[in-house]
């Protein structure tokens, strides 16, 4: 049967190419992890003895520390400032028609096809010239730019699926608005604004491409710091303090997947 | 799309659009243009901002160095995409035909790299294709190699890493055109007698065209502007046009070369997506 034997090649390679991409795709985290617990001196693996000497001694690190507290302080004002702006298009897009309405959710959309070089540098000379460079709200201010596109699918997402009847019900049962919006609306909408909160939080917090033109004497943010780093050395203490980032990371995947599902990580 | 289109205030539309088109206008549109502008200036640094020339175009694109190291990334962006398009395709299928339950995990390790740091995906690679890293230690304790060699710093490594980087792109893309894709399409076919090698060919890749092109797009445009990558994979020895560009608005201070040459990337890029759209639609109607 040659059809058999053609369907058997097929679903055997489809298979290898299957695990041997999910290897490749968790390789990196997974080897960063072990050899952050090595007990020796020089990156190798497998890692000989275990100890969190490595762990110690970037705690210890004021630079990558402080960096690591200006990722965060960044991430979270990014968080914050791309949420409110992205919440409030994406409810335009999804409630309103208006003329243009297409272009504008493209222009939301934007950020992501921007090559990361090419809007680093054009903000390079935006701040030098506007003043906004060497200070923390030009780093900011691009972080927001670069979270918007995230927020903004992910509250469309919840938004599309958000059931209108619902609210009607509610005012048809005769619930003032305010009742209507913080027993229904908000409660039904949260799961898609957390997870569009950290989903910005983690996009600033790992972004170097344009971070890497944007920062300046100590306000230098964690991925950056990592960068200039790593092009002189790489280590075991470097594996540390890339395996917090992957926690970090993790984390905030697992959280979202928890509130929205699998489904709707993309 | 609405059951109720809400008849809205206008002022109300406006105060809820305003703020993202405020700062998307004044933080990514605006320095794009500017930057188009400053590729025109007749200065080098950030000081002499004045004046109209194409000086800084004529210099890359009549240096043959410079073209050499533009092709060359080109064909690192076209490499990547093809071998995602290859690889990524089945991954991106299985994960549209699965049940949701057994997705979880699946997906997770999709997203990951995409929201790690590219950094530490990147260092990621030197602790694996380094001296004493995994490949290295498999490679001699298998006998395959007496002793460790040199990985990193080759074309291979660097397309092995921006490969992995920009998959996720490819396998996402085309798991949601998949899913559009009716299972009863490729039973009729089956019953139809067709193996599943001519079911894929002639049913399953025709129909997910789209979203395969979408994913070859947006990873050659991230392959080519690439710069962490090619400096910390590639080393000195391998020339992209990102670590370039670095160079010249990092060490070198040439603002208005490197601006010249992010356009040139940028153009290169559109240019080849609307060739790749443009064959796609011949293909199609044909």
């Amino acid at each position: 049967m040659r059809k058999d034997l053609i369907d058997r090649i097929m679903s055997a390679s489809g298979l290898v190419v299957r695990v041997c991409v999910y290897v490749m795709l968790a390789l990196p985290a997974v080897i960063v992890i072990v050899s952050s617990f090595a007990a020796d001196n020089v990156l190798s693996f497998p890692p000989t003895g275990f100890s969190l000497r490595w762990y110690k001694s970037a705690f210890a690190n004021e630079e990558f520390m402080s960096s690591l507290w200006t990722s965060t302080y960044i991430g979270i004002l990014a968080s914050c400032l791309s949420l409110g702006i992205g919440f409030a298009a994406a409810f335009a897009i999804d409630r309103y028609e208006f003329p243009g309405r297409a272009a504008f959710q493209a222009l939301a959309l934007s950020p992501l096809i921007v090559p990361g070089i090419v809007l680093g540098i054009g903000l390079l000379y935006l701040f030098a010239w506007t003043g906004l460079n060497q200070t923390l709200a030009g780093i900011l201010l691009a972080h927001v730019v670069l979270a918007i596109p995230y927020v903004v699918r992910t509250v469309l997402a919840s938004l599309s699926l958000f059931d209108r009847r619902l609210e009607e019900a509610a005012m048809n049962l005769r619930a003032p608005p305010w009742v209507v919006l913080r027993r229904v609306t908000f409660p039904m909408l949260l799961p898609g604004v957390l997870s569009a909160a950290v989903f910005a939080f983690v996009v600033s917090f790992g972004n170097v491409t344009v971070t890497a033109f944007l920062t300046y004497d100590d306000t230098v943010t964690l991925p950056v710091r990592l960068f200039s780093y790593v092009q002189q050395s790489s280590g075991p203490f470097v594996a540390a303090i890339s395996s917090i980032m992957i926690a970090v990371t993790l984390i905030v995947i697992l959280a979202i997947e928890r509130l929205i599902g699998a489904e709707r990580l993309a | 799309m609405q059951s109720t289109p809400a008849k809205p205030g206008r002022e109300c539309l406006l105060l809820l659009i305003s703020p993202l088109l405020a700062i998307l206008i004044a933080f990514l549109v605006l320095p794009l243009v500017w930057l188009f502008r400053a590729s025109f200036y007749t200065g080098e640094g950030f000081v002499e901002r004045s004046g109209f020339s194409l000086a800084h175009y004529e210099h890359f694109l009549f240096d043959a160095y410079y073209l050499s190291v533009l092709v060359e990334t080109l064909l690192y962006g076209v490499v990547t995409a093809v071998v995602c398009a290859l690889i990524g395709f089945p991954v991106g299928y299985s994960l549209a035909r699965l049940a949701p339950a057994r997705r979880r995990w699946r997906m997770i390790i999709v997203i990951l790299p995409l929201t790690l740091s590219l950094v530490v995906v990147v260092f990621g690679w030197v602790a694996v294709l380094g001296r004493s890293g995994l490949v290295n230690s498999i490679l001699v304790a298998s006998g395959l190699f007496d002793s460790p060699k040199t990985l990193l710093f080759n074309k291979t490594a660097v397309v092995v890493v921006l490969v992995q980087q920009t998959i996720p792109f490819m396998i996402l893309s085309v798991m949601s055109v998949v899913a559009q894709i009716d299972p009863v399409l490729e039973h009729a076919a089956a019953n139809l007698r067709a193996n599943r090698f001519v079911t894929l060919t002639r049913v399953v890749i025709p129909l997910a065209a789209p979203g395969i092109l979408a994913g070859f797009v947006l990873v050659f445009v991230i392959a080519i502007s690439a710069f962490i990558t090619p400096m910390l994979v590639g080393g000195s020895r391998i020339r992209m046009m990102g670590s370039f560009i670095y160079e010249q608005m990092m060490s070198s201070m040439n603002w208005s070369f490197g601006a010249a040459m992010a356009f040139i990337i940028l153009g290169a890029g559109l240019l080849f997506t609307a060739l790749l759209n443009a064959l796609a639609r011949r293909f199609v109607r044909r």
